[in-house]
């Protein structure tokens, strides 16, 4: 089975089971999603494309991860790590506020010696602790149904500081052709990445569905953005507290209030919990009645 | 009698039926009687579509303020839940500070559970397509198109005149409905 799509250089033929199966790996790994704080996961069909597709874009660049629970970036060190593809990013950087899914991508990067991937705990509402010269970011963030995206604005804001505002950027956000709030949510991040000195350079249109089981036929595109030439940044990065930008945050009337998602520290790490379930032995007399 | 809800005002729809291994007729009974003793019932679901936090309570809040009252309208289903009849012991309105459920109330098999009083059988039609999603990611959809699949419950506003009404439009049937009360929904657990 090989993979091929028009998007794709033409040499860029993959093996479909391998590619399949190295995903599963990065799946096995991750940590289960907290709604809450919308981790929602994108399903692994969809998965292998977007590593497929993110690798070719940051080929031998400096890739940021603000935000990343699908753990794409896994994937697509991963991938190439495993000669499955031949091109990817020279150095891979994920921001995270959840420690386990930071945790997730230091275990597995050491298990299987993916020396240029590495995580970082870090909220989106602190200033950005650099460093400043990625060549390119990516992120999916919440989606800002009930704030007009700017949730997004957060997680993209983040990104362009991380690039010095002066790469590229791919805004995974929902998209969707019946429903008016994306639309919105679209405009919004455009205008905004315009504002601060980008422009879209590409938009790829309603190419992932999510383990969402309010939204289930819901999808979203791929937005990248590119800086113009000159670009400035416009000032040092800082904390956002304006309540007016948070106050829907994660939903309507639903604020951010948790720095941090910490990991509970086990030995029996990608093992089923031991709280789970119990053992019910065999008879005694099974094994001797024979 | 199908009560009258206007266009602009909310409505929770849910499928009912077998719950945690209590049949709908038991538990509507047992409910009934926490409402006798508490004052109110917690009406115990799972599932994403009606999170406490980022659904119901901001919706509630929102349509409780334009009609007065938001109905939990009901249809019933078979169903087959197989889910432990563990009765949760505490409640919280945000997931972060825990009190203790009443002993008048029992919750069973539930993560989350409505806040519910003037529990009673009815009788009606609701067309579904009179109505949209009303919060969340898929904010905007016709009713009858979001309500599908896997998809049983759903917070919606009434887009169209006589979505209790008769007419010979899609319908679902409602055969229970409830009046849902501050604190609306809340986290359960045991």
């Amino acid at each position: 089975m090989f993979l091929y799509h028009s998007d794709m250089a033409e040499d860029a033929d993959i093996d479909l089971r391998a590619a399949f199966n190295a995903i599963s790996d990065v799946v096995q790994n991750r940590p289960r999603p907290l709604r809450v704080f919308d981790q929602i996961y994108m399903k692994a069909g969809d998965m292998v494309l977007q590593s497929e597709l993110v690798a070719r874009w940051a080929n031998g660049k400096k890739l940021a991860f603000i935000g990343d629970g699908d753990a794409i970036s896994v994937c697509v060190a991963y991938l190439h790590k495993r000669e499955i593809i031949n091109y990817g990013p020279s150095e891979i950087a994920v921001f995270d506020f959840d420690e386990r899914i930071c945790g997730a991508v230091t275990r597995f990067a050491d298990n299987e010696r993916l020396d240029q991937i590495r995580a970082e705990l870090y909220n989106c509402l602190d200033r950005f602790p650099g460093p400043t010269d990625f060549d390119c970011f990516y992120t999916n963030p919440p989606w800002g149904a009930s704030n007009d995206g700017e949730s997004v604005k957060v997680f993209l804001q983040r990104g362009l500081e991380a690039t010095g505002y002066v790469g590229e950027g791919m805004v995974v956000i929902a998209d969707d052709p019946d429903l008016d709030w994306p639309k919105r949510v679209l405009s919004n991040v455009q205008t905004f990445a315009i504002q601060s000195g980008f422009f879209v350079q590409r938009m790829m249109p309603q190419l992932h569905y999510y383990h969402l089981d309010d939204a289930p036929n819901l999808r979203s595109c791929n937005l990248i953005f590119r800086a113009l030439p000159g670009n400035r940044v416009p000032g040092p990065s800082r904390g956002i507290s304006d309540s007016a930008r948070l106050a829907h945050f994660y939903g309507r009337d639903n604020p951010p209030r948790v720095r941090y998602v910490r990991e509970k520290e086990r030995l029996d790490y990608g093992k089923a919990h031991e709280d789970e379930y119990s053992l019910e032995l065999l008879e005694d007399s099974h094994g001797t009645d024979h | 009698m199908a009560p009258i809800i206007k266009p602009g005002e909310g409505l929770l729809y849910m499928k009912v039926g077998t719950h945690a291994q209590e049949t709908l007729e038991d538990i509507i009974e047992r409910k009934r009687k926490e409402i006798e003793d508490a004052g109110f019932a917690l009406w115990g679901y799972g599932g994403n579509t009606c999170h406490p936090v980022s659904m119901v309570q901001p919706f509630a809040r929102n349509y409780e303020r334009k009609a007065g009252v938001l109905y939990l309208c009901m249809q019933q289903m078979n169903s087959k839940h197989f889910a432990t009849p563990i009765r949760a012991t505490e409640m919280s309105l945000d997931g972060f500070t825990w009190e203790k459920i009443p002993t008048a109330i029992n919750v069973k098999g539930s993560r989350y559970a409505l806040a519910i009083k003037n529990l009673r059988l009815d009788d009606f039609d609701l067309a579904l397509a009179r109505t949209k999603v009303a919060i969340g990611n898929s904010m905007g959809r016709i009713g009858s198109q979001y309500v599908a699949g896997r998809v049983d419950k759903a917070c919606l506003e009434v887009s169209e005149e006589g979505v209790t009404q008769p007419h010979d439009e899609p319908i679902v049937h409602i055969g229970l409905i409830a009046e849902i009360i501050s604190p609306y929904a809340v986290f359960v657990r045991d």
